[in-house]
């Protein structure tokens, strides 16, 4: 099998705008449906799962995502079953159908190894062409993962239809460029980059969907983490969560809300907590670190217990993790670097109550199911998007920050016949 | 003899010692029991240190090296109020860090005695580069910060650390009415003719003796005539950097402009954080560590001490301090460790070379809420 590279080191805005019109020629001369592109997908994840490339974080996530059983009924969702059937429907009078916006543009964060993945396929199941900026830090990964695309999709109907470039993000000429020749757009990252990004000339009929910047929060009820014989389970599943993409992803948990419970004691579920840790680190060490993330890391522990007020923490003598212990219904600034804040409350809902549009997803271990339908209903009120079960905090589905995935990337043309 | 006393006792010997004559070994060995005496009666003295000592994953009271003991961040010192071992009566100055525009400076507060330890250390140290003659003293700077007391910052400490030395002082660098300042050529053409061949020691802050000094005196075409003076700058190349000038640049104009070696042109390395201690350049270019303190350079992924010839975040260790727990700092700034010890040079201890300050830390990613409430100069993107 040869494979050609996808990721284009671009050094010029008309090799951008050439790449777009290209295409926008495809999506134009070759209609592809979800059926096809689900049975692509379904290839590629199974080619990842045969690659030496399991150590990527998030690769079982990105093939789970890719699989006609995790797909099929999100486009069902999202688009309805005639867009999968394809051809127009009625509609009254009018007919009814689903087109692509045309191409769209791609800036996922640099932190998630396989966000430029996940947010291209979202715009292929549309039926649109991709122009994906790469993240100098991920073209490596990016292309490794995209190589199995190639593999599977022998015939060329995706990646004809996908434009990967690579080039320094301070290129303005490059970043609007870009902009200029989209009919949608996919933004993902943090609050600077996105607000940047937000600011390109776009022309004024495309479609932008932002996703970023947000943060992540986990709760227990008594009941949950004062049940030692599941505690450990919890705490790896914490652990997990915590890991996942080093803490920088809008969906880690950056604080863990404990409701009081007289007769739990809270330091030995942070000492379950620490082994799960510890275990966690053990089988997904770091390999590098940035310096300042370590200041941070020894000034947050360093702040947080000359705090007193009967503050505690739990960290080894190097940056690879922290726990920091107190009460609370606030929740603290993020440092990430695995930096875990145990906050005692009284009430979940005291925490909950404070959240607001920041708080992406709240990871829960809540024992009773009417009790989690108040804590889920509070959450979804104060702005919280997802609200999933502790140790899934990251899994990728749709609705994204309360977002559909698909369908904002699709335009429903109607018809009305000028013969009637 | 209580606690205090023993320590004060100990810190003196360690003062009177000759800076750079003691091993590793035997600094080590000195430098470990002191410092675990001062760590217990900082935890003493103050609820909330001894909250975090009590939560250091070793116990100080059995650490067997330096590397072991607790130490804070430098960063916790931009607390309100400031970190104090003393009663507020027995403050006697407060030091302020040179903070840039929209950071919070340190501020770490002395009393009477680490006054005057502060002194003496700097006085040791300087001592050993320029000899303990006293000479005419030129500070490129203003009388103010030469003068001030209570609430002193950075530059006015660093400026009063050496007033010792002086058998005169001239500050040669006059405010103007519309808050800015200028060069008072003709005071210092005055001095540099009066002192000719005399031994002199210049101090200022390194952007403003080449922003302020150089570039006037260049642009005129003065040459002091000073070849025995000896200028000492601190306060860091960033600024320079911005201007693209490089440190051999930097050596070369001074020199020219004072028509003295480069070599007598000395760049330290030194903080409020780190009272006493500061780390002139030898002439090998390598910075030195004295018997009364040390220095570790620390592996960002581990936090554990390089070997020579890696580089890491710094931590600096000082006995001299018991007004504020500022015995073992881990600073902002990375360095390349040169040697365990001794240096060409002569001085025994570990030597160093300053490689940058840490970038600011970023919230990175999708999780990243900071807003941005500049608008940047340059677009960013999100690698």
């Amino acid at each position: 099998m040869i494979t050609t590279d996808l990721i284009h080191a671009v050094d010029s805005a008309q090799e951008i705008t050439a790449a777009a019109n290209r295409l926008r020629a495809v999506v134009h001369e070759e209609e592809i449906s979800p059926n096809a592109v689900f049975d692509i997908f379904e290839r590629w994840s199974a080619a990842l799962a045969a690659s030496d490339l399991q150590e990527v974080p998030g690769l079982a996530f990105l093939r789970l995502w890719l699989r006609r059983g995790t797909l099929e009924p999100i486009v069902l969702r999202e688009l309805g079953a005639n867009t999968l059937s394809g051809g127009w429907w009625q509609d009254g009078r009018a007919r009814l159908r689903t087109f692509p916006l045309g191409v769209v543009g791609h800036w996922p964060a640099a932190n998630i190894e396989i966000q430029p993945i996940l947010s291209l396929t979202c715009a292929l199941l549309a039926g649109n062409g991709c122009l994906v900026r790469v993240p100098r830090g991920l073209v490596e990964v990016t292309r490794l993962l995209t190589e199995k695309l190639q593999e599977a999709d022998t015939l060329g109907l995706l990646t004809r239809r996908l434009f990967m470039a690579s080039f320094d993000p301070s290129r303005t000429d490059l970043q609007e460029a870009m902009a200029q020749s989209v009919d949608g757009a996919m933004i993902w990252g943090g609050a600077e980059s996105v607000s940047q990004l937000r600011r390109l000339p776009f022309p004024h009929w495309s479609r932008l969907l932002v996703f970023g910047p947000r943060v992540s929060a986990a709760a227990m009820d008594a009941k949950t983490w004062g049940n030692r014989e599941e505690r450990a389970s919890w705490c790896r599943r914490i652990a997990r969560d915590v890991w996942q993409f080093d803490q920088q992803a809008c969906s880690s948990p950056q604080t863990l809300f404990l409701e009081r419970a007289e007769s739990c004691d809270v330091s030995e579920f942070v000492e379950h907590l620490k082994k799960a840790f510890e275990e966690e680190n053990r089988a997904h060490p770091r390999s590098e670190i940035e310096p300042s993330l370590t200041s941070a890391i020894s000034l947050v522990r360093a702040s947080w217990l000359l705090k007193g007020d009967g503050n505690a923490a739990v960290f080894p003598a190097s940056p690879d993790w922290t726990i920091l212990l107190g009460t609370g219904a606030t929740m603290p600034n993020p440092t990430q670097g695995r930096t875990l804040t145990v906050l005692v409350v009284e009430d979940l809902l005291d925490a909950i109550s404070k959240f607001d549009g920041t708080l992406q997803t709240l990871g829960l271990g809540i024992a009773d199911a009417a009790r989690e339908e108040i804590v889920t209903r509070a959450a979804a009120t104060n702005g919280v998007d997802r609200i999933v079960k502790l140790g899934r905090m990251h899994v990728f589905s749709s609705p994204w920050d309360g977002t559909e995935l698909i369908r904002p990337l699709t335009r429903v043309v109607r018809h009305v016949q000028s013969q009637d | 003899m209580n606690l205090l006393a023993e320590i004060e006792q100990g810190i003196d010997n360690l003062l009177s010692e000759s800076p750079y004559t003691l091993g590793s070994e035997q600094r080590c060995k000195r430098l470990l029991e002191l410092l675990k005496a001062e760590i217990a009666y900082a935890c003493e003295r103050h609820s909330a240190y001894a909250n975090y000592i009590a939560h250091w994953p070793i116990d100080f009271r059995n650490a067997e090296r330096i590397a072991d003991l607790p130490y804070l961040p430098v960063g916790v010192f931009k607390a309100n109020p400031p970190l104090s071992l003393v009663t507020s009566e027995k403050v006697k100055r407060t030091l302020s860090s040179s903070a840039t525009t929209g950071q919070v400076p340190s501020r770490i507060v002395l009393d009477a005695a680490t006054s005057r330890r502060m002194g003496k250390g700097a006085l040791t140290i300087v001592r050993d580069f320029i000899g303990p003659a006293r000479r005419p003293y030129l500070v490129i700077d203003t009388p103010e910060n030469l003068a001030a007391q209570g609430q002193i910052g950075a530059r006015g400490a660093a400026i009063q650390a050496l007033r010792s030395f002086a058998t005169e002082i001239v500050c040669c660098i006059e405010p103007v009415p519309d808050g800015g300042s200028h060069l008072d050529v003709d005071r210092l053409l005055a001095s540099a003719a009066q002192w000719k061949d005399s031994e002199v020691l210049v101090y200022g802050f390194t952007y403003v003796i080449w922003t302020q000094f150089i570039q006037t005196l260049k642009q005129r075409g003065i040459q002091l005539n000073l070849p025995n003076a000896r200028i000492l700058h601190s306060g860091g190349w960033k600024r320079l950097q911005q201007l693209a000038v490089t440190r051999e640049a930097f050596n070369r104009d001074v020199a020219s402009v004072f028509g003295c070696p480069t070599a007598s042109v000395i760049d330290y390395y030194g903080m409020v954080e780190n009272v006493g201690v500061i780390y002139p350049d030898c002439e090998y270019g390598n910075k030195h560590v004295p018997a009364f303190a040390e220095i570790m350079v620390r592996d960002p992924l581990t936090l554990e001490p390089v070997k020579p010839g890696e580089k890491g975040l710094i931590q600096v260790c000082s006995v001299l301090p018991t007004s504020f727990p500022g015995f073992l700092l881990l600073t902002e700034d990375t360095a390349e460790l040169i040697s365990d010890e001794g240096c060409p040079c002569g001085r025994k201890g570990p030597s160093f070379r300053f490689a940058g300050r840490v970038p600011k830390a970023e919230i990175r990613g999708c999780g990243n809420l900071e807003s941005t409430r500049q608008k940047p100069a340059e677009m960013v993107g999100v690698a």
